[in-house]
């Protein structure tokens, strides 16, 4: 494994993202769209409503955001990649990438959605710490499920149900974090569904590593 | 095939035995369910499963008691008819500790059928605290609970609430052991697709993972009807609802997943990718779950069912041959899925 | 056609079997609880029996469809 070639391989997804700013902006649109959606439909929401609405905007937004990241490129240029690079290699990259596009996508999010619900969160170093690792683990899980949906003709479809069963430990742990972070669980030991988290992250990631190449040949 | 004989077998064997062992002697419930310190009252049990009026060579007793030093034997009592007891209790002026109220156990000691027991029949309170401890020692002290009667021969244990139904341990459980196995088997032959890319490795994956959906899918309806009428709902969040509902998920996406290729081997190369990737992305589930919704399974505390300590030697010689049964019932069904299938890619020319 | 039939029958009497208790708690909230809870049991056993059999009746199916199939090659 090179690893001098892990940050050309990161410049590449960046200009390639930045070449289709169509497609980022379509993502950006979408959780704008959908934030718009929760504030006509209820002016008024609650904490609870608060945390599962917030929750499912990332999620949807973050399916949407990197189901396009094994779509978006000719299947003679990743043929190339093949070549190139090591598939370890390639699908950490993409996962990074993934990483920093969800933080900032949910950061967009929060930013957006408090400005028109409110903001009802009381801790918020662990709200931040929380949407921190729901990107870690929403890359992960995400980037591995696009890879397989992309060989597919129906990738959307087919992105949506695989990933489901497989987000659910994380999303569920997210969901009781970012509670104890609005105040509505009174829970210190916290740190235990922390490591929950970056343990389901560190099998996902093991898992990843060990299967992308049979994904990757063809 | 001898496993198959040994699985109708044992199957058969878990009917009979799971239907017509009776259960042990129960109470239902003691009435009135209160009672005051220094009175005398006329409970009225009703037994489940009891012989109260049956001729015995040693006469049946009745307690409330404490715990093992503190308890009161009824002063008197008469049988109504089998299934219901009056006995007369006379309680002393103190409880047996220090406090202003406390709940006691009902036990019936029947020479014949064994003791049964009500946890917390009766509701006692009292309007002074104990002065002296000398008093409350012999008032509580003189009768103590002892020389318990032991049913013989075979028998279930009683639970309130669950009554007969814990017989469907027999047949709702072992279906959560099929499914484990056989997806644990699907998973194994995921493995050696991706080790040794033959179509039989293939078929053997789908054939378990569509065997245990079958399985999966029997033992989360045969729980919801057992939960609605112990629990009061078929659906509770509850840890191994969860885990059977999002393993019968994983699976319905992994068939979806395998025919929406045109090319067999690509299909069968991811599905079996994500087989073992989703697989193993359950387990996490085991540490998750337990700390958001509280289990009504056994094992966990504050819940209507039996815990692992009811699971005493008869459930156990019924218990572990029916897992055996209906995981080899499991495996035959399988093999004739994957049998089918062989003769299917065949036919089709695939091999 | 012959197995059209046979299917709408056996969808028909799996559907029957399976709401039959539900039914039943509907109208008489009894049937379920009374002996001691003992029709759940009953319940749980005719379900796991039924959908065995809807699962080989399925398989039995494919099969003689393979097998006419292999018939007219």
């Amino acid at each position: 494994m090179h690893w001098k070639n892990l940050f050309p391989l990161l410049r590449k997804e960046f200009i390639l993202e930045f070449r289709q700013r169509y497609a980022i902006s379509g993502i950006v649109l979408y959780v704008f769209s959908m934030v718009f959606v929760v504030y006509i439909a209820s002016i008024r929401v609650s904490p609870p409503v608060w945390n599962v609405l917030f929750w499912l905007i990332v999620l949807f937004a973050s399916i949407n955001a990197v189901v396009k990241s094994f779509v978006q490129e000719s299947g003679a240029r990743q043929l190339y990649y093949y070549q190139l690079a090591d598939p370890v290699l390639l699908v950490l990259t993409k996962i990074l990438y993934n990483t920093l596009l969800l933080l900032v996508l949910s950061t967009l999010a929060f930013g957006a959605y408090s400005l028109v619900a409110g903001n009802p969160v009381k801790d918020h170093l662990l709200f931040a710490l929380v949407i921190l690792l729901g990107s870690l683990g929403f890359s992960i899980a995400f980037t591995f499920i696009a890879s397989i949906a992309a060989k597919a003709n129906n990738s959307a479809t087919l992105m949506a149900i695989l990933s489901f069963p497989v987000i659910l430990p994380i999303l569920l742990t997210l969901v009781r974090l970012s509670s104890i972070a609005l105040g509505l669980i009174q829970d210190t030991a916290y740190t235990r569904d922390i490591i929950n988290l970056l343990a389901i992250d560190t099998i996902l990631i093991a898992l990843t590593f060990v299967l992308f190449p049979y994904i990757w040949k063809d | 095939m001898w496993w198959k004989a040994l699985s109708i077998v044992l199957i058969i064997y878990t009917i009979l035995a799971g239907m017509l062992v009776p259960l042990k002697s129960g109470i239902q419930r003691a009435e009135p369910a209160f009672a005051k310190a220094g009175e005398e009252v006329k409970f009225r049990f009703y037994g489940y499963n009891t012989f109260f009026q049956k001729a015995t060579d040693a006469p049946i007793r009745v307690w409330l008691y404490y715990d093992d030093q503190f308890a009161l034997a009824a002063s008197d009592f008469k049988a109504l008819n089998d299934t219901i007891l009056e006995a007369s209790f006379r309680f002393p002026q103190q409880l047996p500790e220090r406090k202003a109220s406390t709940s006691l156990n009902a036990l019936i000691d029947h020479p014949v059928a064994g003791a049964s027991l009500l946890p917390a029949a009766v509701y006692l309170s009292s309007d002074s605290l104990a002065q002296t401890d000398t008093v409350l020692a012999n008032a509580w002290t003189a009768n103590p609970v002892k020389q318990l009667h032991v049913q013989s021969g075979f028998s279930f244990p009683y639970q309130n609430v669950i009554y007969e139904s814990i017989r469907n341990t027999y047949f709702h459980v072992p279906m959560w052991f099929v499914l484990l196995f056989l997806f644990t088997a699907s998973v194994w032959y995921s493995i050696q697709y991706l080790r040794n890319p033959e179509p039989e490795n293939d078929r053997r994956a789908a054939a378990f993972a569509e065997t245990g959906l079958l399985f999966g899918a029997l033992g989360l309806t045969t729980g919801m009807i057992w939960a609605k009428y112990t629990w009061g709902q078929p659906w509770s969040n509850d840890i191994k609802q969860l885990m059977t509902a999002v393993a019968l998920l994983i699976y319905l996406a992994y068939f979806i997943l395998r025919r929406s290729f045109d090319e067999y081997e690509k299909g069968a190369r991811l599905a079996a990718v994500y087989n073992i990737f989703s697989f193993a992305s359950l387990i996490p589930l085991l540490y998750i779950v337990p700390r958001m919704f509280a289990s009504l399974h056994p094992g966990a505390t504050g819940n209507p069912a039996f815990g692992s300590q009811d699971l005493d030697n008869t459930m156990r010689a019924v218990f572990y041959p029916a897992i055996i049964g209906w995981t080899l019932l499991g495996f035959w069904i399988a093999q004739l899925r994957i049998r089918y299938q062989r003769l299917y890619d065949k036919a089709l020319g695939l091999e | 056609m012959k197995y059209y039939y046979s299917r709408i029958i056996i969808t028909f009497i799996l559907m029957l079997a399976i709401s039959l208790p539900a039914v039943y708690a509907e109208g008489n909230r009894d049937f379920m609880r009374e002996t001691g809870k003992i029709n759940v049991v009953v319940a749980v056993i005719l379900l796991i029996f039924l959908g065995i059999v809807w699962y080989l009746v399925r398989l039995e199916r494919k099969l003689t469809k393979l097998e006419h199939q292999t018939k007219d090659d």
